[in-house]
C-alpha cells in the first residue's frame, strides 16, 4: 500500500462530494452532515476491526449480528436488570469481545476455517440478540442517546469523536508497532512468520478479539443513535465494512492494508448512500451502483498492486 | 515397448541434464540411480510429458515421440509414478484409480465395475484389506504409495517409469511390487526404475545408469555392477577438499546439545552437539530427515522426546518454540525460501527486522523508522546485498541476495546459533561462493553453524565436522582428516542398502 494508493481513494472521495455537489441542490447542507455523522461511528468502527483481520489472512463475518448482540445484551443489562448505562455499555462491549475470542479460540487455535465459524457465529450472535431482547425493539430512553448527539453546537458527537480517535490511534498500532508488524507478517507468510518467532494463533486470535470488541462498541453507537436496542441492527454490516476495507485498499488475500485508507473507504461508502438518496435514485438502483463501486475498487487495486 | 532417448538437455536456472541418452529394450527394467540433483526425477518426468526437454529426440518403438502432456504421454502408452503422490485426498481409491485411467469425461461411471476393478488391483499390490471405497485421506503413507502404483498399473501402459516408488515401503511391500514389475516386464512392457535403494536396484534390474550432475556416468547390465562401483560413480572423483582446510580456533564448550531428539521422521534417537565456532555439516539423502532434524531443534516440528538446550549467556537453556530458540540467540533459514523464508511483498526492512522487532522499538513497542533504517542499511551493506534500498520489495531480488537478506534477519537479532537448511539452494554460484565466504567470516567470528545440504562438495568446503544421517537415523560423524565423498555417501545409503533382499524368495512363492 503505497502513498499512491490512498491519494487515488482521496481523490475518488473527493470527485464523489463534486459530483453530488453538482447534481443535487441540497447535498452540500446540515442534514447531509448530521446523516453522515449519525451513520458514520458503528460503520468506522467495524470497519477498523475488519480491516486487522482481513490483514492477517482471516475474516470476519460476524461483525452486523455482534453488533446486534451487544445493543441486545445493552438493552437487556438497562430494561431488564437496572445496571447503570456505564455498566451496562462495558457488559455490551465485553459481550462482543467474547464472540471475537470464541471465533478466535475456534479458528486460530483449533484452526477450523475462519469463513465457516464467523458465519455460525452470524446466526448464533444474531439468535442471541433476539433473546437477550425478547425479539423486540427495547426502548432505552434519552440518556443514551447523549453518546450519538451532537456536542454543543459543533455538530460532532461523543459517538463520532470516539471512532475517529479510533481511526488515528489503530492506523498507529498497524503502521508503528510491533503488533502492527505482526499482524501484517501472519497475513503476507505465515509459515515465515512462524519461523521468524512470531505466534499466528496468537496474532490471529487477538485481533479477532478487536475486531469483537469494535462490533461490540458499534453495538453501543447503534444503540444510542436510536434511543433503542434493535435486534434487527446491523445486517448485512460485514459487507460493508469488508467494502470499506477493500476500497481502502487492503486485500482480502492478507498482508496489506490501512486504517486510514478504510476510514475513506467507509467515507465514499456513505457518501455515495446519502448522495444517491438525495438525487432520488430508488432503493434498488442504490445496490446496483454501490455494488460496481466495490468490484470498480478491486480492479482499481490489482491494477495499482498487481 | 522399446524407448530410445537421445541428446536430452534441460536447463532451469542452470542445466540440470546435459545431453542424456538412454536406450530402453522391450520387456527390460531400467535402474537410474544418482545422488539427489543429478536429474532422474527431471529425465523421468520428460519422458511422461510433465515436463519437455530443451533438445534432444525420444523413440517410443522407432516412432518419434514428444508428449506435450502427461495425458498425451499416457495415450502414448507411457504411464509415471511420481515421488510427489498425486491422489485426491477426498475421493475414494476406487474413484482415483478411475480419474487415472477414464479417457471419456462425460459417460456414466459404472460404480461396479470400477470398484471391481480397483478391488483387483488392489490385491495385486497387496492391499486386500482397503475396501475400494475407501477415502484415501484416511490411508497411511505407504498405502497411499500403493495406491498410486495401483494407479499406474491400472492403465496398462507399456512403459512404466516409478520415481521412489518403495520409499515408504516396508520389505515385502517392495518385494511384492518387484514380483509385479518382473512380470510386466516378462508381459514385454518396459519398466525405468528409480530408487535410491541400490540392493534392490541391482536386484531386480537388468540394466543400470548412473547419472551425476545431469550427464550419464555410465549404463551397465547390473550383472557387471556392483553397490559400490554404483556409489563411486555417483559420487565422482574425489577432489581434493581436505587441502582447502583453514584452521578453526574452536572453543571446547557447546552451543546446542542436542540429546537423544526423537521425532516421527528420526525414528532413532538423535544426540549430538555444535560448539561455539563451528561450522557442523549435516549429509544425507532426500527423506532421511535432515530438514525435520534441523526444524524440530528450531522448535517448528513437534518431537517426541529428548531435550534440545541451546547456550544462553551461559545457561543451557531447554528450548521447544521458535520464540525461546532465538531468545536464546538461534536463527532457522529453511530451504523452501518462498514458502517458510520471506515475506515477497513487503519491503526488504520489514523482512529483516521481522524476527527482532524489539531491536528496533521503544519500551512502550513503537517501532523507531530511523532506528530501523540504519540497522537494516548496515546490514545490506555488511553482507553485501544488491538492492535499490531498503524500501525495495523483497520479490524483486534475486534469490542469492534473498538468501543474504535472511541471514540479515538473524544477524539484526545478534543470533549466536544458526540453523541452515540447504543455504545456496536454487542460487548462482557466484552467490553461493558470497555465502560460502560470509558463513566462514561468522564462524570465525564465533557464530555456531549447522547446516543441512544435499551436495557433499559443500559441506565438505564449508564444514568443520560432517554427521551423516541415513533414513531418520545419525549413522556416522566425519572428521576433515577422513571424509571422502564416498564414505560419506556409502554412510548415505547404509540404512537403504541393509533392506532385506527377500526378493528371490518371493519370486519361489509366487
Amino acid at each position: 500500500m503505497g502513498a499512491l494508493g490512498e491519494h487515488v481513494v482521496l481523490l475518488s472521495l473527493v470527485a464523489i462530494i463534486v459530483f453530488f455537489g453538482l447534481i443535487s441542490e441540497s447535498f452540500f447542507s446540515l442534514t447531509t452532515v448530521s446523516t453522515l455523522v449519525n451513520q458514520l461511528p458503528a460503520l468506522t468502527v467495524v470497519a477498523i476491526g475488519m480491516t486487522l483481520v482481513l490483514i492477517s489472512g482471516a475474516i470476519d463475518l460476524s461483525v452486523g449480528s455482534v453488533l446486534a448482540l451487544s445493543a441486545g445484551v445493552i438493552g437487556a443489562c438497562i430494561a431488564v436488570f437496572g445496571l447503570p448505562l456505564p455498566l451496562a455499555a462495558l457488559v455490551g462491549i465485553v459481550a462482543g469481545g467474547l464472540a471475537g475470542f470464541t471465533n478466535g479460540a475456534l479458528g486460530a487455535y483449533l484452526r477450523l476455517p475462519i469463513f465457516i465459524v464467523t458465519l455460525g457465529m452470524l446466526e448464533v450472535a444474531r439468535g442471541l440478540a433476539y433473546l437477550a431482547t425478547d425479539s423486540q425493539t427495547v426502548y432505552l430512553g434519552a440518556s443514551i442517546q447523549g453518546f450519538a448527539l451532537p456536542i454543543g453546537s459543533t455538530g460532532i458527537s461523543a459517538a463520532f469523536a470516539t471512532a475517529l480517535l479510533l481511526v488515528i490511534a489503530f492506523d498507529f498500532i498497524l503502521k508503528s508497532t510491533i503488533f502492527g508488524r505482526q499482524i501484517v507478517a501472519v497475513g503476507s507468510n505465515e509459515s515465515a512468520a512462524e519461523v521468524s518467532g512470531i505466534d499466528p494463533r496468537q496474532v490471529r486470535c487477538t485481533v479477532l478479539v478487536i475486531s469483537g470488541l469494535l462490533a461490540g462498541l458499534a453495538g453501543l453507537m447503534n444503540a444510542s443513535y436510536l434511543g433503542s436496542a434493535d435486534p434487527n441492527a446491523g445486517v448485512g454490516l460485514e459487507l460493508s465494512a469488508i467494502a470499506a476495507a477493500v476500497i481502502g485498499g487492503t486485500s482480502l488475500m492478507g498482508g496489506r492494508g490501512s486504517v486510514s485508507g478504510a476510514f475513506l473507504g467507509v467515507l465514499i461508502v456513505s457518501v455515495l448512500q446519502i448522495g444517491l438518496a438525495q438525487i432520488g435514485v430508488t432503493e434498488p438502483m442504490k445496490r446496483v451502483i454501490t455494488g460496481a463501486v466495490i468490484i470498480m475498487a478491486v480492479i482499481l487495486d490489482r491494477w495499482r498492486a498487481p | 515397448m522399446r524407448i530410445v532417448a537421445e541428446g536430452i538437455c534441460k536447463s532451469f536456472s542452470n542445466q540440470v541434464l546435459h545431453e542424456v541418452d538412454l536406450a530402453i529394450p522391450a520387456g527390460s527394467i531400467h535402474g537410474l540411480v544418482g545422488e539427489n540433483g543429478a536429474g532422474k526425477s527431471t529425465l523421468a518426468k520428460i519422458i511422461a510429458g510433465l515436463m519437455q526437454a530443451d533438445a534432444g529426440t525420444l523413440h517410443l518403438d522407432d516412432a518419434p515421440y514428444s508428449p506435450p502432456s502427461a495425458a498425451e504421454a499416457l495415450r502414448a502408452g507411457v504411464a509415471i509414478c511420481t515421488q510427489e503422490l498425486s491422489l485426491v485426498d477426498d475421493l475414494s481409491v476406487s474413484d482415483n484409480i478411475l480419474l487415472a485411467t477414464s479417457t471419456v469425461k462425460l459417460a456414466r461411471i459404472d460404480r461396479r465395475a470400477a470398484d471391481a476393478r480397483a478391488s483387483t488391483l488392489l490385491d495385486l499390490v497387496g492391499l486386500r484389506d482397503v475396501a475400494p471405497r475407501t477415502r484415501v485421506r484416511s490411508l497411511s503413507l505407504a498405502e497411499k504409495q500403493l495406491v498410486e502404483i495401483a494407479k499406474v498399473l491400472a492403465t496398462d501402459a507399456k512403459l512404466l517409469i516409478l520415481d521412489e516408488p518403495t520409499s515408504a515401503l516396508t520389505g515385502p511391500q517392495a518385494d511384492r511390487l518387484h514380483a509385479i514389475l518382473r512380470d510386466r516386464a516378462i508381459a514385454g512392457a518396459c519398466v525405468i526404475y528409480i530408487s535410491h535403494r541400490l540392493s534392490d536396484v541391482l536386484d531386480i534390474c537388468d540394466e543400470v545408469t548412473v547419472l551425476r550432475d545431469g550427464r550419464v556416468r555410465l549404463a551397465l547390465p547390473s550383472e557387471r555392477l556392483d553397490e559400490k562401483t554404483l556409489i563411486r560413480e555417483m559420487a565422482g572423483a574425489d577432489a581434493d577438499f581436505n587441502a582447502r582446510r583453514r584452521t578453526s580456533k574452536q572453543l571446547a564448550d557447546a552451543r546446542l546439545t542436542v540429546e537423544n531428539l526423537r521425532t516421527a521422521a528420526l525414528s532413532h534417537p538423535i544426540s549430538f552437539a555444535c560448539k561455539r565456532g563451528e561450522i557442523l555439516g549435516i549429509a544425507g539423502l532426500a527423506g532421511a530427515g535432515r530438514s525435520e532434524l534441523l526444524r524440530t531443534v528450531f522448535g517448528l516440528d513437534r518431537r517426541i522426546g529428548g531435550s534440545v538446550r541451546i547456550d544462553a549467556d551461559g545457561i543451557a537453556t531447554e528450548v521447544r518454540t521458535p520464540r525461546q530458540a532465538i531468545r536464546c540467540g538461534a536463527g532457522f533459514v529453511a530451504e523452501d525460501r518462498a514458502g517458510d523464508g520471506v515475506f515477497p511483498a513487503q519491503a526488504l526492512k520489514f523482512n529483516i527486522t521481522v524476527a527482532g522487532l524489539g531491536r528496533i522499538a521503544d519500551r512502550a513497542g513503537r517501532l523507531v523508522r530511523s532506528q530501523e533504517r540504519s540497522a537494516v542499511l548496515k546490514l545490506l551493506k555488511d553482507l553485501r546485498v544488491k538492492s535499490d534500498g531498503v524500501d525495495q520489495k523483497m520479490r524483486e531480488l534475486s534469490g542469492g541476495n534473498q538468501q543474504k537478506s535472511l541471514l540479515a534477519r538473524w544477524l539484526h537479532c545478534e543470533s549466536r546459533l544458526l540453523l541452515l537448511d540447504e543455504p545456496t539452494r536454487g542460487i548462482d554460484v557466484a552467490a553461493k561462493l558470497a555465502v560460502h565466504e560470509e558463513l566462514v567470516r561468522l564462524r570465525d567470528a564465533g557464530m555456531s553453524i549447522v547446516a543441512v545440504s544435499s551436495e557433499v562438495e559443500e559441506l565438505q568446503s564449508l564444514c568443520d565436522r560432517i554427521l551423516v544421517l541415513s533414513k531418520g537415523k545419525l549413522v556416522a560423524e566425519f572428521q576433515p582428516g577422513n571424509w571422502s565423498q564416498e564414505a560419506i555417501l556409502a554412510a548415505a545409503f547404509s540404512e537403504y542398502v541393509q533392506e532385506p533382499q527377500g526378493l528371490k524368495q518371493a519370486h519361489g512363492s509366487a
